[in-house]
Order: C-alpha cells, then structure tokens, then sequence
C-alpha cells in the first residue's frame, strides 16, 4: 500500500476545477511534488489535510480517507505551511510545546520534544525568544520543528526553502537529508525548485493544470534513462561508427564528423577511446549526459496532462 | 547553538483521547488572558464592587457592626432580589468590561500571525478550536460574574439569622442561569467580532459598539417608527427585563420598557446565530479565493 493513493481526486473551489482527475499511488520515502504556479500543489496539501473536500474521488493517507478520518491523518502528520504561520507572541519552546500537546502528546512529553526539536533544527540557543523576533530563516526552521516535535509518520513541507539565503537553504536541505536518512518519517515536500527536489526526493509527482503531468521514480528514472553523448572526430568516421555500433551503441553520423551516441550502460568512455586509437580516429570533443530532473519535468510540460511516466490513470 | 549534532528520534510515547486537545486549546487560551496584567488588574477591580456588596450583607445581618460605626437609625438594607439584582447587573457589565479586553487576546494573536493552518492541520476541529476558546472566555468571565454572585448569596445565607437561604432560592437560580446567558453570548460575541478584526484596540472598541450602538439604533427606530419593538436592539435593557424576570424583582424600569421574555431570547438566539456563522467565516485554515 502506498502513502498516498489518489483515485479520480477533483477538487473544485469557487466553481473552479482545481484539482482534475488525480489517480496514481505514491510510495517513496520523500516524494516531491512539482508544478508551476497555479498548478494544484498547495491544493493537494491542503486536501490531504482534509481543509478541502472532494467534489469527485477520494485521497488516502495511510490507507485513511483524507475527510472522513481526517481526524486520524492529522495525528499522523507534521505540516510545515509554506507562508508564515505561527503565535509571534509565544516563546519558541513554548509554540512547538503547545503544537505538539495538540498533536497528543502529554504536557510533559510536549516540553522534552519541543527542546529536542529545537535543538535538532538549530533553535535552541534562541528556544525562549518570542518567534515574532526570529528571522526568516529561523521562523522556517521552528516550522520545521514544530512539525517534528510530535512525531509524524508522514511530514508535508510546502516550499521549505522559501525565502531563505544560500546557507540556510543549505541548512534546510541537509536537514531534510537527515530526517530521510532515520527512516522513520515519510517526506512529501512541494517545491518549484528542481534542485530542492533533486538532492532530497526518491519519487516525483508532478502537476500541470491541476492534471498529473508525471508520476515517476526519479532514480529508477534516472537508471532507465539512458546515457547520451555527442562526438566531433576526424578520420575514418564510417569504420569507427560500425565498431561502436558492434558494443551495443546506437549511433548516428552527420556532416562534419559528427556522431550521437545512445551508450548502454556497461559502455564507458575509455572504451570508445580505445577503438579510436585502434582505427586512427581522432576524438576531438565529447559531451555526455544523463537526463537530469529538469528533463523529466519539462518533458512532463511538454506532455498532454494526464500522462504519467510510472503511475496509472 | 548546540555544541554536539543532535540526531532525529521518533516520538514512541502514548498519545492523549482526541476530545482533551480541545482543553489543551482552552489551557493555552487561559493563560494567555491571564499573562496580561491588565487581566489581573481588571479582576482586582470587578472585585471592588462584590466587596462593597459584601459589607452591605455584614451590616444588614449584624446589629452591633451598624452600632459601631455609628448607625443608630435602625433602618438596615434589605436583602433580597432587588439587592441581588442590583449585584448581578453590576458584575455582567464588568463581565463586558473584562470580555472586550480578553477576547481579542485569544483570537487575534493567532489570526495576525497566520497561525490557523499549523493549529487546524492538528487533530482539532474548526469548532474544537472555537470551543475551546470559547471554554476559555467563559470560564474567566465566569470569575468576576456568577462565581462571586453565589458566594455573597451563600454569605447571606449563612449570616443570615433566619432561614433565608431556603426561602430565596430562586434568587440563586436565577442569577446563575441570568449569568450564564450573558456571558455565553459575551463569548461568542467576543470571538466573532475580534475573528474580524485584527487589531486588539479596535477589536475592544468594537465589542463595546456592537452592544451600545444597537441602541442607539434601535431608539431611533422605536422613536420615528412610534413601536416598542425598537428595544430589541437595546442589549442593556434587554438584559435588564430578562435578569429582572429570573431573580423574580420587582420591575425596577420603566413599564414602557418591557419586553416579552420570548422576544428577548428569540433576539439573543438570532444575535448568536449571526456570530457563529460570522466564526465560520472567519475560523478556517485556508481562504478561498473567488474568481
């Protein structure tokens, strides 16, 4: 079972059709959810927060429908909203107490997890300060912690790195690293920045039009994805071509001594390299590349929506 | 910063019933009213009045404090509805004094920081989360009008040398549920409009508003429109007509000024209906917006 299975999700919101059809399962350990502005991401969040009812469809979380056992989801979940969202007035140990009493834990139990979370984040020299008086960074990051405090199975973070200068961006994402790394808390994080998504997500769902645009494992993607090169070599082009071609590779030549290449993967450089000095070719640049996220997203916006690479529909 | 890297562990503990976060919301709201030392000092002096009604009980049921300080005339206070009457009123318009200052402490703080999608994305309702505020504003509005209104009925019942407690029971009855009412609908009251206002001050001027311009209004509707039914907009005498009817006083207003006991509590129905549904607007995690 997935950690969140969509089944014709439609989310309308005054007479508009935000959300359109959403139906696949998503199973990573930390799933990215991407899309252009207006796309449904924030939507999606919110629904399977049970803030938004469904018009058509249902959304799971852990098995439980997101409105009828939303009570259950939500004791299961630490939500990092993507704007400022806080009590500016309360100390920072005292917020993530207060949150995490809310979440079920006892008084007690609250206190001691919201100074270890604290601290984990990097707050806990500035714990009794009033988070109105904490910088931007800071405020994201008691966000975070008070997230964490409770102990999530399924932690949702809307735009984490949202307005934070490089360091703490950097901050932000090896935390997130960590928290993927435990094992115990499972990640979906909505970003429109490819890197974010690309250094701390497994899996990817990506929404164009309130439609899935692409469903897929980015590292089986990755893997599955093959590599690609492109060749400038002078001499006897056409003897070189053949021999590549007898290691598996799929070639095409162009004027000027031009070749691109589909290289299978047990094919490395040095080969093609050696059976350019055997037959005299001269190699006179390479370029090689595997497809990055940033391919699978703008192939994916390319895409009619509706189609996914990895998921159902 | 920490000297040594923490590492993330997994929370394994027990986890409290569903229905006590509400609590843990009206503890938090608690203390938040109380933390304010413009709350204590308010109390201090709600109290001032219930001290003074305290000592009128001690004189009127003690001959020789009266001799001593000088009373020589024989005629002591009476003690019964008319006073008790008089005590409630005094007390549930401090109670107003004491809501328009906290309820926009409990609602505004977390409506300007944006703080309603983290605390509703817990396991807590939209209504758990106004109830429990709610519990809050009630409970402290509780301390300055029904809770000291018992305790000088009790004290009169006690130095009382006659068994007057028995007789007058009704008095007692009355100014609890005449109480409840109030600030049941100072509460929600409270809440919705502060839901709407974000800043405190204004927040406190318009609960004061919202009680005394009705009257204003609707004196002039009853004036131009030569009806009584003007009144039902006129929250101060419509209080007074329901207090004055569940201690069982004698009319101390005006009789042009009765109302009949269902119009009130229809109006007090609607005027709650309209904040609830003012709450409902106002109390969600996300704002739709149209077009």
């Amino acid at each position: 079972m997935g950690i969140i299975d969509l089944q014709g999700l439609e989310v309308r919101l005054a007479n508009r059709t935000v959300l359109n059809g959403l139906t696949g399962e998503l199973r990573g350990q930390a799933i990215g959810l991407l899309g252009p502005n207006g796309a449904g991401k924030s939507t999606l969040i919110n629904t399977l927060l049970g803030f938004h009812l469904p018009s058509k469809g249902t959304a799971r979380v852990f098995g439980m429908d997101t409105h009828k056992d939303r009570a259950r989801i939500r004791g299961g979940i630490g939500y990092m909203p993507e704007n400022d969202s806080f009590i500016g007035n309360m100390s920072g140990v005292r917020f993530v107490r207060y949150m995490a009493e809310l979440a079920g834990l006892s008084s007690e139990a609250a206190l001691e997890r919201a100074h270890e979370a604290l601290f984990y984040v990097g707050l806990g020299e500035v714990r009794y300060r009033k988070v109105s008086t904490y910088s931007l960074g800071m405020k994201q990051l008691v966000k975070l912690a008070q997230a964490l405090a409770h102990g999530p199975k399924l932690l949702i973070l809307d735009e984490p790195t949202n307005g934070l200068d490089p360091v703490a961006r950097l901050r932000m994402i090896q935390l997130i690293k960590d928290i993927r790394k435990e094992g115990s808390i499972r990640l979906l994080i909505s970003s429109h920045l490819l890197r974010d998504i690309d250094e701390t997500c497994d899996e990817v769902l990506i929404l164009k039009g309130g439609r899935i645009a692409s469903l897929c494992n980015i590292e089986e993607e990755r893997r599955s994805n093959r590599s690609f090169m492109e060749l400038e070599t002078v001499g006897a082009t056409e003897r070189f071509t053949v021999s590549i071609r007898g290691l598996g590779c799929e070639c095409a030549t162009f004027p000027g001594g031009r070749i691109k290449l589909v290289i299978p993967d047990n094919i490395e450089a040095r080969d093609l390299y050696v059976i350019a000095s055997e037959q005299g070719v001269q190699i006179r640049r390479m370029n090689q590349r595997r497809d990055s996220l940033e391919d699978i997203f703008l192939r994916a916006m390319d895409n009619d929506p509706g189609r996914t690479a990895n998921g159902s529909l | 910063m920490a000297v040594y890297k923490r590492n993330y562990t997994a929370y394994t503990g027990a986890v409290t019933p569903v229905w006590t976060r509400v609590l843990v919301l009206a503890r938090y709201a608690f203390e938040e009213a109380w933390a304010s030392k413009v709350t204590v000092g308010l109390f201090i002096f709600c109290m001032l009045p219930c001290l003074v009604s305290l000592l009128g009980i001690y004189l009127a049921n003690n001959p020789l404090a009266r001799t001593l300080i000088g009373d020589h005339s024989g005629r002591t206070i009476a003690i019964d509805a008319r006073f008790f009457l008089k005590v409630l009123q005094v007390q549930s318009w401090l109670a107003l004094v004491v809501a328009s200052w906290i309820a926009p402490r409990l609602i505004t703080f977390d409506l300007a920081d944006n703080a309603l999608p983290i605390l509703l994305s817990h396991p807590i309702s939209r209504f758990g989360y106004v109830f429990g505020k709610f519990i809050a504003l009630f409970g402290s509005l509780s301390f300055v009008t029904w809770i000291p209104c018992l305790l000088l009925f009790l004290y009169q019942g006690y130095s009382s040398p006659v068994p007057w407690t028995a007789s007058n029971v009704r008095i007692a009855a009355g100014m609890f549920a005449g109480s409840i009412i109030w600030i049941a609908f100072l509460s929600i009251l409270g809440l919705a409009l502060s839901s709407w206002v974000k800043w405190r001050v204004v927040a406190t001027g318009v609960i004061f508003a919202s009680v005394f311009v009705p009257a204003g209004v609707g004196a002039i509707v009853s004036a131009v429109l030569r009806t009584r039914w003007g009144l039902l907009l006129n929250v101060p005498v419509m209080m007074s007509n329901l207090w004055q009817r569940l201690l069982g006083a004698p009319s101390p207003i005006n009789e042009n000024l009765s109302m009949p006991t269902g119009a009130i509590a229809i109006m007090l129905a609607l005027a709650c209906c309209v904040c609830l549904g003012m709450l409902n607007k106002r109390i969600r995690a996300r704002e739709v917006v149209r077009g």
